[in-house]
């Protein structure tokens, strides 16, 4: 680690709704602490389950642990967690974030209360693991190795991503069938922990509120179509935070109906995240580098800007049938739906793999002139599939740059900074020859 | 009694050396193969319809050649190998590839199998990770959507007398293959590690009358060995894909004896049947989402409980060591190592632990190592 990556993250044209992130993400680990002490029941989740809406409508606490590993990345304290695993036998090559929170389980467990200087108080000890299957093996696996340090109960759950050439309608009936069937599992799971019983009714309002709550996101978001961009990736990638993690919160609505206003007066005034838009890029493939996040502050030297990403994606659009009155139905019906989408598209537009769909869709919609991805040595699923998508992207356009960032989303080790800034001067270049005919 | 065929396990050999041979050969004429990665490939529907299913493999000791241009060197090396074979034309006499979404590596790998190898035919089988009721039901439509694609590729449907017959078939190599294991329970066994994986890989490439008929003769001719008593270290090795022989044989160079395994490739591809009296699918279902124990399907309960089939192996075919081998970037894997290592532990057993990268075995390094456990395998012996 050199002493320049030390330097500290600054955007100066950050927009004040990102401002109040580290706040709303103190609180919610404070709440969340405060509730364990009020013995009210604390899950360990993954984002993007789809069973956020079901643990609310239980008055379950939510705890995200991949973004404590994260936040733990952030604030360079991730190293004694990863330490920690690693002392327990696994690999330095598995998922960064499992690293760091089994290392931190591990550690809490031997140490037998919270660990010390635990970033922003810890997570409380949970009543209960809930993981699943969407995105990567992780995202259930994890939970299963923690039966180790705890005897916690254990829900893991299916959530389907459909293979890029399926008969999506023909799949659909049972694909939904089986994920309103895992979700019911799931509710009874919850009812046998908790004692309550699940509220249908108040299930329904909450999913009524997460809708109108995307609907905002995916609003403010499309703002930054706008030329010049009104948000920077960096702001992305905090205000994802009560989207992925507080859901169901009534603030999160109102705090994406405050991104939408923000940015609305931004665009029409025509205020950018930079003083000369030059060009626009996307943050294509790869979790952001959250050790290093200041990295992003280098691009906007050449009048380069993000105008939009693959990672964090606001879920697809989704209307709720008005015949379909079971919420637990239309949870199922929405999650195929979202996770078909792509693949719908792709497979209308000649067989585009979904991911290079994803990509495509962007570059197009947000007028891209290059493509930065993040080769993060301990997510594959995130960087799975990168090389793929850069071919696609040639194939469409031909001389569209495309640059490679090597990190991780936690470990230091493998990332030169030196490197990493002259692999963006000579992406730069490109860029800018890319960009030079049509100007 | 059956004539015992003499050069039996020769042949394994030639067919394990010269792996796409025979079904070369038998393309030319007029076979078709489908290719498939993983053991949760149901291969009785391929088998049914009167084609052969054919486990692709990796090439141990042979760098990669085109998978950099593709693939990220963060995935799975052996799906890279693959791959990386897959381009060069060493498959190009399969009709089809079939991948199931059981792993992140495996999902991955399917798209970019089809937009760069274009198999005429192509198939993606989700597997759940769950074994809830309702992941059975799931799992035996999207079987059903299989068998339904691969007839409208063949031509020709497979009636429930054709699937039975193919059950039967396969389920008929899987008791062949156990009857095979037996003879490792003895002591010393009667065929080596390095045999076995042989049989295996060459098993994977044929069809199966013709692998049944092979394995009856193997069978005869390893009881006919009269082999001279030793007490060589009984080994079981567990982990992931093992299709090639450098660390079995390494081992037994070493001076240990592998008597069993809880490999991909080995008796997780073939320890349990398909009950013919549930019908087919539903047969089918069960079978390979509930039989197969691979670190992919989520099994509730502590390690115990999840690896006290491994338990059994250990009493059953007395094995006095384990060695683990895991494949890098293998989360699935990675994730259950150390519980494995501590349930094998708590039984007495001394682990060793190797990660490798599939391709490029750092055989020298491992010597020292393995010669070190076997002689704490000895230590532990004398006590
Ligand atoms: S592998 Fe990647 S996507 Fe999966 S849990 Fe880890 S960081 Fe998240
Ligand atoms: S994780 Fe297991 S199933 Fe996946 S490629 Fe590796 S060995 Fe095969």
């Amino acid at each position: 680690m050199t002493q320049e990556t030390r330097e500290k993250t600054s955007s100066r044209k950050s927009t004040e709704s990102a401002g109040k992130i580290r706040t709303v993400v103190k609180r919610m680990y404070q709440q969340a602490q405060q509730a364990k002490e009020e013995r009210r029941k604390v899950a360990y989740c993954m984002v993007m389950c789809n069973y956020e809406e079901i643990l609310a409508a239980l008055d379950i606490v939510q705890v995200y642990t991949e973004n404590y590993a994260g936040l733990c990345a952030v604030k360079r304290q991730a190293e004694p967690y990863m330490e920690k695993a690693r002392a327990e036998g696994y690999s330095d090559l598995l998922c960064g974030y499992a690293q760091v929170g089994i290392g931190f389980d591990a550690l809490r467990r031997e140490l037998g209360e919270m660990p010390p200087d635990a970033p922003d108080g810890g997570m409380p000890e949970p009543d209960m693991l809930l993981g699943c299957s969407m995105g990567c093996d992780p995202r259930w696996k994890w939970y299963q190795a923690l039966g180790r340090y705890k005897d916690a109960p254990i829900y893991n759950m299916d959530v389907l991503m459909p293979p890029s050439d399926a008969d999506i309608d023909a799949i659909k009936e049972h694909s939904v069938r089986y994920m309103a069937e895992e979700l019911r599992g799931l509710i009874a799971f919850l009812e046998e922990q908790t004692g309550a019983k699940m509220d249908y009714d108040r299930l329904m309002a909450i999913v009524r509120r997460v809708e109108e709550t995307r609907w905002w996101w995916r609003e403010a978001y499309e703002l930054r179509k706008a030329v010049p961009c009104p948000m920077s990736t960096q702001d992305h990638f905090v205000l994802f935070v009560p989207h992925h993690m507080m859901l169901t919160d009534p603030f999160t609505l109102e705090f994406y109906k405050g991104l939408y206003e923000e940015l609305k007066e931004r665009v029409d005034k025509k205020i950018g995240v930079i003083d000369d838009e030059k060009y626009r890029l996307l943050w294509g493939m790869g979790l952001p580098p959250w050790h290093t996040m200041s990295i992003l502050d280098y691009f906007p030297k050449f009048g380069a800007v993000f105008a939009a990403e693959t990672a964090y994606m606001i879920p697809e659009p989704f209307e709720i049938p008005p015949d379909v009155t079971d919420p637990v139905e239309i949870i199922a019906l929405r999650a195929f739906q979202r996770n078909s989408a792509l693949q719908r598209r792709g497979q209308e537009a000649d067989g585009i793999p979904p991911l290079a769909q994803a990509h495509l869709e962007r570059i197009r919609d947000y007028s891209i002139d290059g493509v930065v991805m993040h080769i993060t040595r301990s997510c594959r699923a995130s960087t799975m599939g990168q090389i793929l998508v850069r071919n696609v992207i040639r194939d469409h356009y031909p001389q569209m740059p495309v640059m490679f960032m090597e990190s991780d989303i936690i470990d230091l080790d493998t990332y030169s900074e030196a490197e990493t800034h002259s692999r963006i001067d000579t992406f730069m270049e490109m860029v800018e020859s890319y960009k030079a005919p049509a100007s | 009694m059956a004539k015992v065929a003499q050069g039996a396990l020769d042949r394994a050999q030639e067919l394990y050396e010269h792996r796409g041979l025979r079904a070369r050969e038998l393309t030319a004429q007029g076979s078709k193969f489908v290719g498939y990665l993983c053991c949760y490939t149901p291969a009785e529907i391929v088998t049914a319809l009167n084609m052969v299913p054919y486990r692709i493999q990796g090439g141990v000791g042979r760098p990669l050649k085109h998978a950099d241009q593709y693939l990220e060197t963060i995935m799975c090396p052996y799906v890279r190998s693959c791959f990386d074979l897959a381009m060069g034309g060493e498959y190009d006499f399969l009709s089809g590839v079939v991948i199931p979404h059981t792993c992140d590596a495996m999902h991955r790998i399917y798209d970019t199998w089809r937009y760069y190898i274009k198999p005429p035919y192509s198939r993606c089988i989700t597997v759940p990770h769950m074994t809830h009721q309702a992941s059975f039901e799931y799992f035996q439509k999207e079987l059903e959507d299989f068998q339904h694609s691969l007839e409208h590729f063949a031509g020709r449907s497979a009636s429930e007398d054709d699937l039975a017959g193919a059950i039967a078939l396969h389920n008929r190599s899987r008791a062949l293959l156990r009857e095979l294991y037996e003879l490792r329970k003895r002591e010393p066994p009667l065929i080596s590690g390095t045999e076995v994986i042989r049989v295996l890989v060459a098993g994977m490439t044929i069809p199966v009358q013709e692998f049944n008929d092979l394995l009856r003769d193997i069978i005869a001719e390893v009881r006919e060995r009269k082999p001279i008593p030793d007490s060589k270290p009984r080994l079981l090795v567990a982990g992931s894909e093992v299709d090639d022989v450098a660390m079995i044989r390494l081992l037994e160079d070493c001076g240990a004896s592998v008597v069993m395994d809880d490999v991909c490739t080995g008796s997780r591809s073939f320890w349990v049947d398909v009950d013919p009296a549930k019908g087919a699918l539903p047969g089918l279902a069960a079978r390979y989402l509930g039989g197969i124990t691979c670190p992919c399907t989520y099994r509730a309960g502590k390690a115990a409980e999840r690896f006290s089939y491994m338990g059994d192996y250990v009493r059953d075919w007395g094995v006095q060591g384990v060695l683990l081998y895991t494949i890098r970037f293998c989360d699935t894997y990675q994730l259950d190592a150390p519980e494995i290592i501590e349930y094998m532990e708590s039984l007495g057993l001394p682990v060793l632990y190797l990660e490798d990268d599939y391709i490029m075995p750092p055989l020298a390094q491992w010597k020292t190592r393995i010669e070190a456990f076997l002689e704490t395998i000895e230590a532990k012996k004398q006590e």
